[in-house]
């Protein structure tokens, strides 16, 4: 931009950005601080101490590790069947004809005004007479299922700009529908592809509502930190550590691939507004 | 291989856990609005009662109008700090990348830790961080339990969706000041306009479209929340801070009132949809 930027904006922003992370800050330093720090109020460095028990107890204080775990399988589970499956679907939509096309991509697309309260009940009956409550399937099929309605629509409007002269000369060389998908247009998906994959990533591990009702036993992380924080327990450190641990996952997946997002999300709203 | 078969193999997986987690639920949920089920009990037809004891219910009532101001109040405190500060940012892209960064972070962490971390900004007595600011200020008598009373737990509740929500608007609105054209901003710079001239003038009347994303968002996934309820306050106290989302889930998930949280869930999916008509008419009308 031409502007020379007057110094005070870059001062507001900074000062604006530094109120920003003072709540992280807050829970980085609670989890480092003896119990009677933290009573004292965390932001007194001078006089406080600080310790690494909290870090030391959590792991068997709290089912942790075995959260940590949980969240991992449903959320990688989740996001590659997402990463494998909407493409597929986007695809049939953009290039293939067949009954109901349009009406099946209407509803699908549309569904993502649906939300997630309308899922739980009916569900929660289903996966109750099923046997799979606890199951860690109960969330995966909602995770997967409720993603398709951005999903689909992400892949497809990058398809719009795919160029039509590729499909057809896959066509004239003999590839059939399915074959023209895998060899010709899959391998030139890979962005948005990407795209969708780091965005369900972090719907799946920061999602609660669903593992919260479906899960009972073996629980997600954000599961596990809302009962552990509810309870007036007062092991305020260690929950300050199970927070961290439920927000580092996220935030570095969420860091690394920030350019992705970009992509992801010139596609889904850039041109369309 | 005809084209239809084609279509069959690729969209099968599609058209199962869709169906499962979308269709099903969406169809199961109205059909037992209009039953009388609680917990393993035998349902019982009911037709439209429960939706007229919805309406004659005070606190249901009461939980209409605080999804209404915790809505409102999210998006428009969430959309105008993230506009401002993208439209500030855009004098200086460069030196600010770090901070808009700083703030954009709030996107990855989920309501549940964000819930959790306002709960020690909140807390009573002077471990809470807005209590020992208060005190710092010597304003030390206006320290309190924030989220013990009701008007002041829905600030609070107001507060932290806020702060987490800030990140979508900010980058939407950045990446729409970004797209006005340089001569512009030349011209103005030419006419001696101050920086906040520009803000008004140019930048924000230029910048409507990514601000107009931001608000649709924003407003969506308030109406919908639960997660940063759940964790704050549990719709406390006194039943409080209870959204729409909040009480179907109240009522159908701890009260086994199957089929009153049923009808609860098809008013919000109705003021969702109402929010989202533009929206769906683009969509649909772009679908082809």
């Amino acid at each position: 931009m031409v502007y020379r930027a007057p110094k005070w904006i870059v001062f507001v922003v900074g000062i604006i950005a530094l109120i920003w992370v003072v709540p992280i800050i807050g829970i980085v330093a609670t989890s480092f601080q003896t119990p009677d720090s933290i009573a004292r109020g965390w932001w007194h460095f001078s006089q406080n101490q600080f310790t690494l028990n909290a870090w030391r107890k959590v792991w068997t204080d709290y089912p942790l590790a075995n959260s940590l775990w949980v969240s991992t399988k449903v959320t990688l589970i989740a996001t590659v069947l997402t990463m494998v499956t909407a493409p597929a679907a986007a695809y049939a939509f953009h290039y293939l004809k067949f009954p109901l096309r349009r009406t099946t991509l209407i509803i699908i697309i549309n569904a993502f005004v649906l939300p997630q309260q309308v899922v739980i009940i009916p569900l929660f009956r289903l996966w109750r007479e099923m046997g799979m409550l606890d199951n860690i399937w109960a969330v995966i099929i909602p995770y997967v299922g409720l993603s398709y309605a951005w999903s689909v629509f992400l892949v497809k409007s990058f398809l719009e700009d795919f160029p039509k002269d590729l499909i057809e000369a896959a066509r004239i060389d003999g590839c059939g529908p399915i074959s023209t998908f895998t060899r010709v247009v899959l391998p030139n998906l890979l962005s948005p592809i990407f795209a969708c994959g780091i965005l369900q990533f972090l719907w799946c591990w920061n999602s609660l509502l669903l593992p919260m009702l479906f899960l009972r036993n073996d629980v997600t992380l954000t599961v596990l930190l809302a009962r552990i924080s509810g309870t007036y327990d007062p092991n305020v450190d260690q929950q300050a550590v199970a927070a961290i641990v439920t927000a580092i996952v996220p935030l570095l997946v969420f860091l690394i691939f920030q350019r992705q997002f970009a992509v992801g999300n010139r596609v889904s709203s850039g041109g369309k507004e | 291989m005809p084209q239809s078969m084609a279509a069959f193999a690729l969209l099968t997986p599609v058209v199962i856990f869709f169906g499962l987690s979308v269709i099903y639920p969406l169809f199961e949920t109205i059909r037992i609005s209009f039953w009388q089920i609680r917990g393993l009990g035998k349902p019982t037809f009911i037709g439209i009662a429960n939706y007229q004891r919805l309406f004659t219910d005070p606190t249901f009532l009461g939980t209409l109008w605080t999804t209404l101001i915790f809505t409102i109040g999210v998006t428009v405190i969430s959309v105008a700090i993230g506009w401002f500060l993208a439209m500030l940012c855009s004098f200086a892209p460069k030196q600010t990348s770090i901070f808009r960064l700083m703030i954009f972070a709030t996107f990855g962490i989920s309501e549940a830790v964000a819930g959790y971390i306002w709960i020690g900004i909140f807390r009573p007595g002077e471990s809470g961080l807005l209590n020992g600011v208060l005190i710092a200020l010597g304003l030390g008598d206006w320290s309190q339990a924030w989220l013990g009373s009701a008007h002041s737990a829905l600030m609070a509740l107001i507060v932290a969706a806020s702060w987490s929500s800030v990140g979508l608007p900010l980058l939407l609105s950045f990446a729409a000041v970004q797209t006005i054209p340089r001569t512009v901003l030349e011209a103005a710079q030419m006419d001696g306009a101050k920086p906040l001239a520009v803000v008004w003038y140019i930048m924000m009347p230029l910048s409507t479209a990514g601000a107009r994303v931001a608000i649709f968002i924003n407003l969506l996934s308030a109406l919908r929340a639960f997660d940063i309820i759940f964790v704050l306050t549990n719709g406390g106290p006194a039943r409080a801070t209870e959204t729409v989302g909040f009480f179907m889930y109240r009522e159908s998930m701890t009260q086994f009132n199957l089929g009153y949280g049923a009808a609860a869930t098809i008013v919000l999916l109705v003021a969702v949809l109402v929010v989202a008509i533009p929206a769906i008419a683009q969509r649909t009308k772009g679908a082809h």
